[in-house]
């Protein structure tokens, strides 16, 4: 039996436009077994970024309580809630978000600066995670001279250096074209495979949420419905294998 | 985040924009610059002042006067006397004393004539209380009718026998050779008029030095004191036999004044309160440099101030700068703080930013405030005075700190509101 590493309960995030309300995520109970992968699916507008801010503390919920490794993450002040993001959770973006003039290697040494982390060994470390990105090659370029694909394989690197037990990653290949997006979910499954790490997803797209065990459904802020996914790729290879043939 | 990591992340941020970097950090320069360079002229005008009076005579000594009319119910009387004398020899930090005697006496050489003030002292004091000779030397232990010639004794010879009109206007000016002529002195001062008294006999005197110009006692002719004393009385048993009431009357053994030579400029006022508690009246050149010295400070003030407000402006373009630099790193402090920068993290890199360029503007300020006052100085030689412009070490160091402070001050505002920023607002900024 696994334990559930992170615990929604009665969560709610409500905007307020004026005098209108538009409750972007609303009373969603949900719970996240470690190690697993789950994938946040819904239209845009849904809520899925919402959800996935609020359980990363990002956002604070209007109701409801966000519970990861026992802690309460709603209640963390800004300080607690970095120390707690430097210890336990990776992000992957969208947008990528690498910082422009640091290059390759420096991106992903970041989150161990902060984490005040040895030269030597965070050195080290980045390069590692470059190398099983693939960009080891790519070190010390700057991200304006790489591809949008291989920003994201940087931003992935970032996330996972500090080996996370959660990674966050909203619409990460929202930006890529269809091949690339199959390299970098086999890319995020293979590292998250290999320490155990708990992946959540965000996306819009039906083919992503194969790779997932689980597959939430929202809709204007609720969960519609649940899915499991008992041949999803990660255990299938394949199956993976098959749709990167396809693509070709 | 480590003060290494800080320092080297907040150096690539100010040197991704360099051109905007530097024109802050000239903005700083100028301020710097201007508020050191302003206060070094004033503390360059007390550096002057001091070498001017240092000119006039030394800081050392100080000079004793009897009260005019001491108490009248006062038991002992307040007077420069050989006990009196004792006692300020024995005041801690007092190096020398001489009492002193001031007289008008008048110094033949040939045909011409030279009225000039003389000051008797003790001749080993001499060179202790900073009377400078320009040629010769000082009066020395031992030394008997000898004296050091008044600076301005060279021009000074006239020949008697001339109406007071010819005696300085038609004339060329008298030679006159102070070491080798033959020099008398007398205390008749009509000596070579038709009101001479022949009777009245001139002494032989040897000159062996002259006086150093431009000191507060240069127009003196200095003469070891016992010779004076002689003179004088020989000038009052003349006055007698005449009838005459002495016009000085002066108690053998009583001066009017005397010197007294301080081992430290520190002491000189401590030893002048000390004559003051007995009674006596004291005047050095301590008080002048003294009273010099608060004016500079008030000038001091007024310039730093002129200068303060360039530097103002500077921290305005520094916040200024700091601010813009939020504007366009919005997403990038927003990531930051997603991947694990705490709010101190974002804090003292803007800081530190804003603190380097402070300190870079406030280094190069300095730099360039050295050689601004190097050129003052030599357009100041020009003009005649030694020093316009200094700028002491403590001066440089504190106007880097201070560039440095100013630095943090004007980051102090932006690097809170970066702080503020919502990381997911942050993040969302396209
Ligand atoms: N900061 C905000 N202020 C007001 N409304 C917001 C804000 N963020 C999101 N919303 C609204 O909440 C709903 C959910 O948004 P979001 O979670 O971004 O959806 P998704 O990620 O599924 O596209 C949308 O209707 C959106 O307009
Ligand atoms: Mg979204």
């Amino acid at each position: 039996m696994s334990e559930d590493i992170i615990k929604l309960r009665n969560l709610k995030k409500i905007y307020r436009m004026g005098d209108e309300k538009i409750a972007a995520v609303n009373n969603v109970t949900l719970n996240f077994e470690r190690g697993t992968v789950t994938c946040l699916l819904g239209k845009s507008g849904s809520g899925k970024s919402t959800l996935l801010n609020l359980i990363s503390g990002l956002e604070k919920p209007t109701k409801g309580e966000i519970i990861i490794k026992g802690l309460h993450v709603e209640r963390m002040d800004e300080t607690q809630l970095a120390k707690f993001r430097q210890q336990y959770i990776g992000f992957v973006f969208q947008s990528y978000n690498l910082l422009g003039n640091l290059t390759a290697l420096e991106n992903v040494t970041l989150p161990l600066i902060f984490k005040r982390v040895g030269i030597k060994e965070r050195k080290e470390r980045a390069m590692e995670m470059l190398k099983a990105v693939g960009l080891e090659k790519r070190a010390s370029h700057k991200p304006s001279q790489l591809s949008g694909g291989q920003q994201q394989r940087v931003s992935i690197a970032r996330a996972f250096v500090n080996n996370p037990e959660i990674v966050f990653a909203d619409e990460p290949t929202g930006n890529l074209d269809t091949k690339t997006t199959y390299q970098m979910m086999d890319l995020m499954m293979g590292l998250s495979g290999k320490n155990k790490q708990t992946l959540i997803i965000v996306t819009h797209d039906m083919e992503i949420s194969d790779y997932a065990q689980r597959i939430v459904h929202l809709s204007d802020g609720r969960i519609e419905r649940i899915e499991y996914n008992s041949e999803s790729i990660k255990h299938s290879n394949e199956l993976g294998k098959a749709r990167r043939e396809e693509v070709k | 985040m480590s003060s290494f990591d800080l320092i080297n992340m907040a150096l690539r941020n100010l040197w991704k924009r360099k051109l905007r970097t530097f024109l802050t950090v000239l903005g700083v320069i100028i301020g710097t610059a201007s508020i050191v360079v302003m206060i070094s002229v004033g503390i360059g005008m007390n550096v002057g002042y001091r070498q001017q009076i240092e000119e006039m005579g030394s800081l050392y000594v100080i000079n004793v006067n009897a009260p005019y009319s001491s108490d009248s119910n006062s038991k002992e009387k307040v007077q420069i006397d050989t006990a009196s004398l004792e006692k300020f020899r024995k005041i801690e930090g007092v190096e020398a004393v001489t009492p002193v005697l001031q007289e008008y006496f008048t110094l033949i050489d040939g045909r011409y004539v030279y009225d000039t003030s003389i000051m008797g002292i003790l001749p080993e004091t001499m060179e202790a209380m900073g009377l400078d000779v320009s040629t010769g030397r000082t009066l020395q232990e031992g030394d008997s009718m000898a004296v050091v010639l008044s600076a301005y004794a060279k021009t000074g010879f006239y020949n008697p026998k001339l109406s007071w009109q010819y005696r300085w206007n038609g004339s060329q000016s008298i030679e006159i050779d102070p070491y080798n002529d033959k020099f008398q002195i007398t205390y008749d001062n009509n000596y070579g008029t038709k009101q001479m008294d022949k009777s009245i006999k001139p002494k032989k005197i040897q000159v062996v030095g002259e006086m150093k110009e431009n000191g507060q006692n240069s127009y003196y002719t200095v003469m070891p004191i016992a010779d004076v004393e002689k003179i004088v009385a020989e000038r009052e048993k003349y006055q007698k036999s005449k009838g005459q009431t002495t016009n000085t009357n002066k108690k053998k053994g009583v001066y009017n004044s005397a010197m007294v030579k301080a081992d430290d400029i520190d002491s000189v006022e401590r030893i002048q309160q000390e004559l003051k508690d007995m009674g006596f009246e004291t005047y050095s050149l301590v008080d002048y440099l003294k009273q010099t010295q608060e004016t500079s400070k008030m000038l001091q003030m007024v310039l730093g101030a002129i200068g303060a407000i360039s530097l103002i402006v500077a921290a305005i373009g520094i916040a200024n700068t700091m601010v813009m630099s939020i504007y366009e790193r919005t997403r990038e402090i927003g990531v930051m703080k997603v991947i694990g920068a705490t709010v101190s993290d974002i804090r003292r890199l803007f800081l530190t930013e804003a603190a380097f360029i402070g300190f870079m503007g406030g280094l190069t300020g300095v730099a360039i405030s050295y050689g601004v006052s190097k050129i003052i100085n030599v357009v100041g030689v020009n003009m005649g005075r030694q020093t316009l412009s200094a700028i002491p070490i403590w001066l440089g160091i504190l106007g880097i700190i201070f560039a440095t402070f100013v630095g943090v001050a004007a980051g102090f505002f932006p690097a809170v509101r970066a702080t503020k920023l919502s990381a997911l607002a942050a993040i969302k900024t396209e």
